[in-house]
Order: structure tokens, then C-alpha cells, then sequence
């Protein structure tokens, strides 16, 4: 009874933490869209000029705030006969990576390089004019092999294409041997301008994942160059001040909007996967398994982890680096108490520990090179063994044998209950 | 190796062990699962120790594990505190339920549903429904 409290104590300060947290995320998003107008207000002088030469679309939303999502339409007029795109971006970053293992064309190597960013927008989308609609069905017919510098081209939306053109991208020559000494490889020099342009390209498409997450055909042009856009940021976007400008042709763009997404409690961003969430929906999730990890006795991070990724919009590397620590903890319970009664062959134990060890040094580098549908794919073949696991675990034979063990068992801690009453005696004694 | 367990002495590869553990190991930690469910067969069907000798040392065996991943995973950034904190409290009062839940319900039919149910969510991440 006494661990329950102190669990449930555990569980309330966790969550005042994650309380307090919020709140200085909804102070700091304040001074940072106080900041932004004097940065617009810098950037407005230095548009004025261009705009003399061809006049700039002007741009103005309907909403200034919204609370965990919504949309906003966006409105103004830009040069006739123009198509119009409108980009949208939040300052808020994510980390992105993307291995490239995919065979060069020209010289025929494979390049085995990891490009990772830490300024990718935890929001980015381009929205096209109503006309692109058939063009981006055709890019999601593509399904997992679609190329976002393709469907960018295709769409006429690379002239909008400027914010993530622009962040820090790090590039890492990984080898077989640096893998196996857990290392991401060495670091090359910086790329060029296009060289990160299009590097970028490839890591928006492992951020979104999927075409109609960063193209969406929503802007309606008139013939009078009056355009309106439906923008929609959906439920589960970061908080922050989101930036919105629209764009007449490549150098043609308008100043750019800001509009303040909220996300109140109990929704809580979660600043390194890049995803706000209502916290009770992994909570339960998590309460659920670890019941059912208990009575089947095989550990929860099995269904876990594949769940986490289907039913949210989180990396793979941050669920399967986040899930492993939480059972930290009750293993070492665990080994404490089988420790009590003797229960630990020590030296089997350390010994495969060892082993485990060095493996568990390489494992977590090698989840950075897979992508979330490798991820997914690998636990659809680890699940049914584990399943074939359970159902031997059920078979007459194995009950038959598992009952004899149990008893032993239970012989064993009798034994191992009695010497310590045994030494409990002789330690009054003496 | 000589194991020795409360008098009883086993003798066992350890080099098919630790290569087991391995490889166990970069699986688990890649993919961020705990790996008791492929331990204990590999340390009673492979190995050939009873039960009872691998229960206690199979989860130390796993705590290294978890514990090196752990670190990786923080090390490479790929940890998200608030996260983390919404799962563990969450796993630890699971724990503490589990047991009372546990009396009522016989492992038999939970371990059938269960194998059922991943079965399910296999065939959902394979793409196949």
C-alpha cells in the first residue's frame, strides 16, 4: 500500500511539472511574437524597394489567434494573371534526420550519408492555387516513394519554397566500422546554397511524410489577382507564432502575417518530437499496456511503440528513445527483489549482460538510419513472433513442464524465506 | 560456463549466450523494447537452464541493456522529457494494478488474446488492412 502512494506521488508531481511547464511555454511564445514586429518592421524597409519594381501581393487574415489548431482565411491582392502560394512556417524547430542509402545514379556508389537538422519548422506547408488539385492526387498515387522536389516542381510551388531552403543542415559520412563503434560517422564540410536547398527538400519529406501534409490546393485566384486561401493548422501543431506570406512569383512575395497558435492544458507540446498532444491519451495508453504487459508477462514496449507512432504523429527515434527508460525502473525493482531471495545467478547474469551491453551501445545509432515505415515494418515481423512466443506459452506441453517449474520454484523461495529467518534468529542472538 | 544455483550446477554455452544477448540487444535498444520475451527462450530452449534459474538473471541480463540504450538514446537527443513523463508515471501505477488484476484472470486466455491482438496490430503496420 505504501509503494501505491508513493507511485501516485510520483504520477502528481509529474503532471504539476508538466502543468508548470506549459506555462512558460505560453510565456515565452508571448515575448518571441513581441519581438517578430520588430523584426517585420525591419523587414518592411528593406521589401520597400523591390516593391517599387513589381508590386508585392498584399496579404491580411481573418484571426489573429487560435486555440490548438483552426483556420484562418487569408486574403489579398496580388499582380493579375499570376498564380499565387501561399507559404506558412512556425519558428518553432524539430530535429529531422534522413539517411541517404540510396544508390547515385552517375557514379553508381552508394553514398551512405546522414543529414540532420535541429532548425526544421515543426510546421511547414505550401498552399497552391484550387488548379494543382490534380497534380497532388497524382503525387499521393506515388504513395511512399514520392519525391517533395518533384511535386514542388510540379505544382509551380517552388517559387514559394524559401524558409526551410535556409536552415543549418549537418551532414555525416557514416561507415560500417563508425556504426559499429556507435559513432553518427564524421562530419563533412558545409554544402553550397542548392546543395541545402535540396538536401532540405528530402529532410521536409522524413518530417511530413506525406504529400498533403505540406501541399494543399486551397487558394482561390480571381482574375483580378484577389486571392483567398483556406489555411488550416491542424489540432496537434506546435504552439507559437506561425508566419504567413504569399507568394506571386519567385522574389514576388508579401510581408509576412503572424498569427498565434495556443495550446492549453491538457494538451502539451512536446518540444522534441515537434507534436502537441492531450497528455491523457498516451497516459491511458501507457496504463493500459503496462497492465497487460503485466499479466501476459512479456514487456510492454512491443505494443507500445508501434501504437505510439500509428496513433500520433511522433518520430520514431523519440518514441523509441523515450519508451526503453520507463521501464528502467521496474527493472531495477525487479532485480532487487529476486536479488532478496537469491534469485540472481550473477555471473550467467553480468555475463550475457556484457554482451547486451555492447549491443545496446550500437542499437540506438541505427534507429536515426531507418525511416518510420522501415521502423513500422520491422515490428510487423517481430510481433508475430512474439506472438507465436505466447501461444507456445499456452501449449499443454509447456504448462506441463512450467507447473513442475513453478513448484520447484516455490520450493525455493520457502527455503530462501526460512534462511533468512534463520539468520534473523542468530543475528538476535549474537 | 558452470552456473550454480541453489546447490544445482548447469553447464552452459556462454558464447552462444552472449552472442544471443547481442544481438537481442541491438534489436531491442534500435527499436526501444524491453527484449525479455526473446531472452527467456534463448536462456531455456538455447542455453537449456529450468525457468527458475533465468527469470532473476535474464532481467539483469536486460537491465544492462536498457540501461546503455537508455543513455544512447539521451546521448543522440532522441529523449523527450515531457514525455517521458506523461508514460512513466502512467507504467508505474500499471504495475502496481496489474497485480490485482492479475488474481482474477487466467494467464492462459490472456496470452491467447494477446498473441491474437498482435497478430492484428502485425497486420495493420505491415499494410495489410
Amino acid at each position: 500500500m505504501k509503494r501505491l502512494w508513493l507511485s501516485m506521488i510520483i504520477a502528481l508531481t509529474a503532471t504539476l511539472f508538466m502543468i508548470y511547464q506549459n506555462g512558460v511555454f505560453a510565456e515565452k511564445t508571448k515575448t518571441r511574437a513581441a519581438k517578430e514586429e520588430k523584426n517585420s518592421e525591419a523587414e518592411q524597409k528593406l521589401n520597400a524597394k523591390p516593391a517599387e519594381v513589381v508590386t508585392a501581393p498584399t496579404i491580411q487574415i481573418d484571426k489573429t489567434s487560435l486555440n490548438n489548431g483552426g483556420t484562418i482565411t487569408v486574403t489579398g491582392t496580388a499582380p493579375a494573371g499570376k498564380p499565387v502560394y501561399v507559404e506558412i512556417w512556425t519558428d518553432r524547430k524539430v530535429r529531422t534526420s534522413f539517411f541517404d542509402s540510396k544508390r547515385d545514379k552517375e557514379s553508381g556508389k552508394i553514398p551512405y550519408i546522414l543529414y540532420m537538422t535541429n532548425e526544421m519548422p515543426a510546421h511547414y506547408v505550401i498552399y497552391t492555387p484550387k488548379e494543382q488539385k490534380g497534380n497532388i492526387e497524382r503525387i499521393k498515387e506515388k504513395g511512399k516513394n514520392w519525391s517533395y522536389s518533384k511535386a514542388l516542381k510540379d505544382t509551380g510551388a517552388d517559387i514559394a519554397y524559401s524558409v526551410p531552403a535556409k536552415i543549418k543542415i549537418d551532414r555525416y559520412q557514416a561507415t560500417l566500422w563508425k556504426s559499429i563503434i556507435g559513432s553518427r560517422g564524421s562530419l563533412l564540410p558545409q554544402m553550397d546554397e542548392k546543395g541545402n536547398k535540396k538536401r532540405s527538400m528530402q529532410l521536409i519529406k522524413a518530417r511530413f511524410r506525406n504529400p498533403d501534409k505540406v501541399l494543399v490546393p486551397t487558394v482561390e485566384v480571381s482574375t483580378d489577382g484577389t486571392y483567398t486561401a483556406r489555411v488550416t493548422i491542424e489540432k496537434g501543431s506546435s504552439p507559437g507564432a506561425y508566419y504567413i506570406t504569399a507568394v506571386a512569383d519567385k522574389n514576388i512575395r508579401s510581408q509576412h502575417v503572424t498569427i498565434e497558435n495556443n495550446i492549453n492544458f491538457p494538451n502539451i507540446y512536446l518540444s522534441n518530437a515537434g507534436t502537441s498532444l492531450n497528455f491523457l491519451g498516451p497516459f491511458i495508453l501507457t496504463l493500459v499496456i503496462a497492465i497487460f504487459g503485466v499479466l501476459m508477462g512479456a514487456g510492454g514496449g512491443f505494443i507500445m511503440n508501434p501504437l505510439l507512432v500509428s496513433l500520433w504523429p511522433l518520430p520514431h527515434t523519440i518514441v523509441a528513445g523515450t519508451v526503453m527508460p520507463t521501464v528502467l525502473f521496474s527493472q531495477a525493482s525487479g532485480i532487487y527483489n529476486y536479488s532478496k531471495i537469491k534469485f540472481i545467478n550473477w555471473r550467467l547474469g553480468i555475463g550475457i549482460g556484457l554482451a547486451m551491453v555492447a549491443g545496446g551501445f550500437i542499437g540506438p545509432k541505427l534507429t536515426e538510419l531507418i525511416t518510420l515505415d522501415q521502423f513500422k515494418f520491422v515490428f510487423g515481423w517481430i510481433l508475430p513472433i512474439l506472438a507465436a512466443l505466447m501461444f507456445w506459452q499456452t501449449t499443454p506441453g509447456y504448462i506441463k513442464k512450467n507447473k513442475k517449474e513453478q513448484s520447484i520454484l516455490k520450493e525455493f523461495k520457502k527455503r530462501a524465506e526460512e534462511a533468512a529467518k534463520i539468520k534473523a534468529q542468530e543475528g538476535k542472538r549474537l | 560456463m558452470r552456473v550454480e544455483f541453489w546447490g544445482q550446477e548447469f553447464k552452459i554455452n556462454i558464447v552462444l549466450g552472449c552472442l544471443g544477448g547481442f544481438f537481442i540487444a541491438v534489436v531491442s535498444s534500435m527499436f526501444g523494447f524491453g527484449g525479455g520475451p526473446f531472452m527467456v527462450p534463448l536462456m531455456t530452449v538455447g542455453l537449456g537452464l529450468p525457468m527458475y534459474v533465468v527469470i532473476g538473471s535474464s532481467l539483469l541480463a536486460i537491465f544492462f541493456n536498457t540501461l546503455m540504450g537508455t543513455i544512447r538514446h539521451y546521448q543522440f537527443g532522441n529523449f523527450d522529457m515531457i514525455f517521458f513523463l506523461i508514460m512513466f508515471p502512467a507504467a508505474i501505477v500499471g504495475g502496481f494494478i496489474a497485480p490485482q488484476i492479475a488474481k482474477r484472470v487466467s494467464p492462459i486466455v490472456v496470452k491467447r488474446i494477446a498473441a491474437i491482438g498482435l497478430i492484428l496490430l502485425a497486420l495493420n503496420l505491415l499494410g495489410v488492412y
